[in-house]
């Protein structure tokens, strides 16, 4: 297997006396698409925050040298008394160039010159998306970017995810807080709760038709049928 | 109609503040950091009152003070105080200490108003030549940092996840701020500073469709409030600092009047 773009090992993290992570180890290698899935409080925010060296935790995490991280931020857009065209808002970031093409990719183009304020859920998620890829990131880290996005926007969102990770042949770091939904395509998926629950490969993953029916025969999305194997306190400690 | 000499030195000093209060006011409003300001103000009180007490120069103690607080403030942060309530209490303390240790000066107690609410009226010549200088260098500073500062004021926090974070522009920002806090004491006061840095940016906003323009806007509208607030400070026989924020307030009403009629 090749290098991986990041590597974690045993990353431990308390907040006075509550675990958020216990014991978490994971990696990223280029082209793969890791999901990372866990319900509100889970300690997801506080993980990615570690990967991306934000918070320090007890623990190993090592990245490849170099290594360019695109971040697709959690419903996020800027605040509505900044007067700013999508187009200006790339511009910050990228090439010229690079962010109109990468606001073409993500089937936008006619946004580019629309204010940031005037903009809607999904369209403001494919702007964040184009920002991230317009710098060709070797590893980008999506941190529910479906937030704000209609049902059958995400399965559209989805697939160009995919497509994209095919096309820069970056890594993907997806974090969702929905516990049921997970992409088809992704190669490995992570289910946290201040501990790892239970991680695998997402080929198996089954079709369920109550979701075929709901965003059509494409199969992006699918339920991941996982099945704990232990019950956690309110604390989160795992129970036996 | 003669114009004393007292009055162009507020006009243009006033004017002068308020224009490069426009700008560095823009980023405060996209980064919703009005209390930090408002705080900072209060603090450079404190300032200006130790200033006096050890025989420095008042607008030393201020500009230091201010600048302090900011840097402190900026890093401030604990889980369970609220970072805008942990900025107002500093702030607070400040006000209050200031105020005691200025009434605790039986000389200086006449001008109590006056850093409240500014003494634009008083300006002396070396004043404006000194607010000039920290105008034009305010400005000129606001444009070298102004590419990293829009970047994190639009990108939230994206450049710290992607690990480009421009803690110098961040600091400058704060500093730029303090600067014009402690100079705006002398003007509007410790209680009206933070109207000048917000006021006409929000009143610029409905005319841009730029950050750079609102930046431009705002420093115009700072600057216009200035002789229109002496004009009614004359003609009403009302104190000059708080007629210049409420002729800034009535152009942002103007503003706003215009954004509700351009949008039918």
């Amino acid at each position: 297997m090749t290098e991986p773009l990041i590597a974690a090992r045993h990353l431990t993290f308390a907040a006075g006396r509550l675990t958020i992570l216990n014991d978490v180890s994971l990696a990223i290698h280029p082209r793969e698409i890791v999901t990372l899935i866990g319900p509100n409080g889970s300690g997801k925010t506080t993980l990615l925050k570690a990967l991306l060296g934000l918070v320090r935790v007890k623990g190993e995490i090592s990245r490849r040298p170099g290594l360019k991280v695109g971040y697709v931020p959690q419903q996020f857009t800027p605040d509505p008394s900044l007067p700013m065209t999508a187009n200006r808002f790339l511009d910050l970031f990228a090439e010229r160039n690079a962010g109109r093409a990468a606001l073409a990719r993500v089937g936008i183009t006619e946004a580019g010159d629309r204010q940031l304020s005037a903009l809607s859920g999904g369209e403001i998620a494919r702007v964040l998306l184009a920002r991230a890829v317009a710098g060709k990131p070797d590893l980008l880290v999506l941190d529910e970017p479906l937030a704000g996005v209609d049902v059958s926007g995400e399965a559209a969102l989805y697939h160009l995810i995919a497509e994209l990770r095919d096309e820069l042949g970056c890594g993907i770091l997806l974090v969702s807080h929905d516990l049921h939904v997970v992409m088809s395509k992704a190669d490995h998926v992570i289910c946290l709760n201040h501990h790892i629950c239970c991680e695998g490969e997402a080929h198996d993953v089954a079709r369920d038709p109550a979701f075929v029916a709901l965003f059509g025969t494409r199969g992006e999305l699918a339920l991941y049928p996982h099945h704990h194997d232990h019950a956690h306190t309110l604390g989160g400690e795992p129970l036996a | 109609m003669i114009i004393d000499d007292f009055l162009w030195r507020a006009g243009l000093g006033a004017g002068l503040l308020a224009a490069a209060c426009g700008p560095i006011g823009c980023f405060i409003l996209w980064r919703r950091m009005a209390y930090v300001g408002e705080s900072v103000a209060h603090m450079g009180l404190l300032g200006a009152a130790l200033g006096l007490l050890i025989g420095v120069n008042a607008l030393v103690g201020t500009t230091a003070l201010a600048i302090a607080a900011a840097l402190i403030m900026a890093r401030a942060a604990d889980r369970t105080i609220p970072a805008g309530t942990f900025v107002g209490i500093i702030g607070h303390m400040g006000l209050a200490l200031g105020f005691i240790v200025l009434s605790l000066m039986e000389t200086v107690r006449t001008d109590l108003l006056g850093y409240l609410f500014g003494d634009v009226l008083a300006l002396s010549n070396s004043d404006l030549i000194a607010i000039t200088a920290v105008g034009i260098a305010v400005l000129g500073a606001t444009a070298l940092i102004w590419k990293p500062l829009l970047r994190s004021a639009a990108g939230g926090p994206i450049a710290a996840a992607e690990g480009r974070a421009s803690s110098l522009a961040q600091t400058g920002f704060l500093i730029l701020t303090a600067v014009l806090v402690a100079f705006g004491l002398k003007v509007v006061g410790a209680l009206l500073i933070v109207a000048l840095l917000i006021i006409p940016p929000a009143a610029a906003r409905p005319l841009a469709k730029t950050p750079e323009a609102m930046a431009l806007w705002a420093a115009i509208l700072g600057a216009v409030s200035a002789p229109l607030g002496l004009a009614a400070s004359l003609t009403f026989d009302a104190p000059a600092g708080p007629c210049i924020v409420l002729a800034a307030g009535g152009l942002f009403a103007l503003s706003m009047a215009y954004s509700v009629i351009a949008k039918r």
